[in-house]
């Protein structure tokens, strides 16, 4: 494989269920007009919490979305990976015969798998001891059944990869996605991620004490932190010529992407490791600084993200910053499928042409240092051509993506 | 049809491997070979308390003691998954002629295969929080040790190491998803040196898991362990282990085959991971001299497995490692221990023909439709 020339790779299809929208129009729109998706916590009894809220998927019906896979008998997060796949998959115009037949596999990102599973097996286990934990239940609780879902509901017969890279695994799986196409061991790549709320997840970020009382509001000097959320994203790759054979619309190309690994703290982002992932997801695109138009932003809302984040552009792109916003605004932190939507509202804002906002800003954190646009608002109708996609996570795992306009 | 090409081998320049066989290669590949395990504790370390399911063999790393291998700071906030991913990790760099330098910290990586993560630590935190005073009262130090990235970054951490740091949950494939996946990020450029293998953890929760879900068939037993392997790309020649090779790993193939369509169509997708490995590595089903079988315990899969084998060596019958029926289902390991017992084969200097059968594969089915085929080569000269 390594004879032949690297092949371009496209972004023809794109998938989203987010507690802002179900399908990219719903949630395109809803990212325009800066609309948050934000209620209170149903998925768990969140009495004695002190924050209450969260970005959950409240009318997801997965039958109205999935053909092929049994939902009874898959998790939650498995749920959102294959409705959002199938989703992605009708909206790049694939028929599911043909892209059976095609080299076609999936990579998909997660934080905490199917920790809705392990939430309802520990209430088991609480209420009936050990012993008493249903078996049909625990043969869903292995992340790698999100891949799986997405292979078994489209009868993909390539590889079904999960990746636990927590926060930015979405980008890992993008990243993967783009080397096997491009190499030429596959053809087409669902790539995405999916995670859940639940209960362990939102008590350990509210032990942290990040998690924000109303809504999520980065880069705000008044911000309170994360909001923990859920969904699911998905993102048909594809080889340019497969695309241009089948007349597909081409949403976007992937550039390339960098992986850094901080090897600091569990918990802590570090500037230099966040820095050097720019500079080889730059590398990897082939690009320079002054061509990116816009940072689709890790953008949690925690003073050490923001602050760190910035500091780390700014370190790599000096004195011009390009305009710098976070779509958790509206969607809250959704985990392994954060930097998936994150990926969503990228390839949207190059195929559309707009900027997507911060939307809840309302006094930019001075300490963040001068003219920083972060978006405030609504989007702001622009023709960025190439756009860099930020994921980061515990464990110091760094992910960036690059995106460009087709051309 | 014979050799690889330079431009897709990847080297095996280190491994380790700690299992209930103890911890090393050398005791893996005995226990192996003579089907016996040395005495172990019924799981009793493991099971921390909590009851045993009945009738299945619980087969545990005997007498785990991480601090012998890591020194006993920080320990405590540690899942055994993370610990055990940890000492493996330990023992594959104890094993390179001489440790890498402070300016190859960037380009190495850190790449593991672990389905869930330590489910313990999962479900103990979760139950935390329903029993804390407050819900949110929960351990701070133990929340990122729910991530299935806890081990991967844990061994980063210790070494600096800054390059590529992946976590793949496979399920039984684990760890030839993280084999995998490693050869690319080398083949591709995106790391020079990576540590990549695989972990299980056997405690109360897997254990009730499994007996309750009745996949383990007539023989229950159970599993855990961990193997790191040091993998570079053939032409880093400049290396602390330059020259030296354990195996090549010359092909990683995986593949997936939705279980609606019926388990011969899971052995059809097992069979052309091999045929794909095969071709990429440029072998032959007869050169192949031994296959380092999966761990599929399931009513029915390994019978799907050997199908799936049978059809793509063609009537050609290679020695068979049998690795699961001496350690138990092992799971997300069980890929990298299979692959440490094939190594530890070779070191063990079983017979060799005239360059025919100096060949190894590794073939994986998990419970869900995915396979997976690795193709190893002996190294021509010894040392």
């Amino acid at each position: 494989m390594s004879e032949l020339a690297p092949r371009r790779v496209a972004v023809t299809g794109l998938g989203a269920v987010s507690s802002i929208g179900i399908g990219i129009e719903a949630f395109t729109a809803a990212v325009r007009e800066g609309r948050d998706g934000v209620t209170d916590i149903q998925s768990f009894d969140s009495t004695g919490f002190r924050h209450t809220r969260a970005g959950e998927v409240h009318d997801f019906r997965p039958r109205d979305h999935l053909e092929r896979l049994p939902a009874e008998k898959w998790g939650r997060s498995s749920q959102f990976a294959a409705a959002a796949a199938r989703l992605a998959v009708r909206d790049a115009g694939w028929d599911a015969d043909g892209l059976s037949a095609s080299r076609a596999g999936s990579a998909m990102g997660t934080t905490n798998g199917e920790a809705r599973v392990f939430q309802e097996l520990t209430e088991q286990w609480m209420a009936q001891g050990i012993d008493g934990i249903d078996g049909d239940l625990a043969a869903r609780a292995s992340a790698d059944r999100i891949a799986a879902a997405v292979n078994t509901e489209l009868g993909l017969r390539g590889e079904a990869q999960t990746f636990g890279t927590a926060c930015s695994a979405s980008n890992y799986a993008i990243g993967y996605g783009f080397d096997l196409i491009r190499g030429g061991a596959a053809d087409v790549m669902i790539a995405g991620g999916a995670d859940a709320v639940n209960r362990a997840t939102h008590a350990g970020f509210h032990r942290l004490g990040a998690i924000a009382p109303d809504l999520c509001r980065p880069f705000d000097e008044d911000r309170g932190g994360i909001m923990t959320a859920e969904g699911g994203a998905a993102l048909v790759l594809e080889s340019w010529d497969s695309a241009v054979s089948r007349g597909a619309r081409i949403y976007a190309e992937v550039l390339g992407y960098g992986l850094t690994c901080d090897a600091k703290h569990p918990t802590q982002p570090d500037r230099d490791g966040i820095a050097e992932c720019i500079r080889r997801a730059h590398r990897d695109a082939g690009v320079e600084p002054d061509e990116i138009d816009y940072v689709c932003a890790h953008g949690t809302g925690t003073a050490a993200n923001d602050s760190t984040e910035v500091a780390a552009v700014r370190e790599v792109f000096g004195d011009r910053i390009p305009p710098i916003s976070s779509i958790k605004s509206m969607l809250g932190h959704t985990m392994g499928a954060a930097s998936g939507f994150g990926a969503l509202a990228c390839c949207m804002a190059l195929y559309e042409g707009f900027l997507p906002p911060t939307a809840t800003v309302r006094s930019v954190d001075p300490a963040l240092g001068p003219d920083l646009d972060c978006v405030p608002g609504r989007a702001r109708p622009a023709r960025p051509r190439i756009v860099e996609n930020h994921g980061f996570a515990f464990g110091g795992n760094n992910a960036i993506v690059m995106l460009g306009r087709p051309a | 049809m014979s050799g690889t090409t330079e431009s897709t081998a990847v080297r095996i320049t280190g491994y380790g491997v700690i299992s209930a066989a103890g911890a090393g290669g050398k005791v893996l590949y005995e226990a192996v070979r003579s089907g016996t395990l040395p005495p172990g504790d019924g799981g009793a370390q493991a099971l921390d308390g909590q009851p045993a399911p009945p009738g299945v063999r619980l087969l545990s790393v005997p007498d785990f003691a991480p601090r012998e291998y890591l020194g006993r700071k920080g320990l405590s906030a540690l899942s055994r998954t993370t610990t055990l991913s940890m000492v493996a990790a330990e023992l594959a760099l104890a094993g390179l002629p001489e440790p890498g330098g402070p300016e190859e910290r960037a380009d190495t990586g850190v790449v593991l295969g672990t389905s869930t993560g330590s489910a313990r630590a999962f479900a103990e935190f979760f139950r935390e929080s329903y029993e804390a005073e407050r819900p949110y009262l929960v351990s701070p130090a133990l929340f990122p040790g729910l991530l299935l990235n806890h081990g991967a970054s844990q061994v980063a951490m210790r070494h600096s190491f800054t390059g590529p740091n992946a976590s793949l949950a496979g399920g039984q494939i684990s760890a030839l998803s993280a084999l995998r996946y490693a050869r690319n990020a080398l083949l591709t450029g995106r790391a020079a040196r990576l540590l990549t293998g695989a972990v299980e953890e056997l405690g109360a929760h897997t254990a009730w898991a499994w007996h309750r879900g009745g996949a383990l068939g007539e023989r229950p037993a159970l599993g855990e362990g961990s193997a790191v392997f040091v993998v570079e790309t053939a032409g880093g020649g400049t290396g602390p282990a330059a020259g030296r090779s354990l195996a090549e790993l010359t092909a990683c193939e995986v593949a997936f085959s939705p279980l609606d369509e019926g388990p011969d169509a899971v052995a059809a997708a097992l069979a052309r991971c091999v045929e794909d490995a095969l071709r990429v590595g440029g072998a032959e089903p007869g050169d192949i001299g031994v296959v380092s079988a999966g761990a599929s315990s399931g009513p029915g899969w390994s019978a799907v497995e050997a199908r799936g084998r049978r059809r793509a060596l063609a009537g050609h019958t290679p020695e068979v490692l049998r690795v699961q029926e001496v350690l138990g289902e092992t799971y997300s390991a069980s890929g990298a221990l299979q692959l440490a017992a094939l190594i530890a084969h070779w070191e063990d200097g079983a017979s060799r023909s005239d360059g025919r059968a100096d060949w190894g594969l590794v073939t994986s089915v998990g419970h869900d439709g995915s396979v997976g085929a690795a193709l190893l080569r002996r190294p021509s000269a010894a040392g």
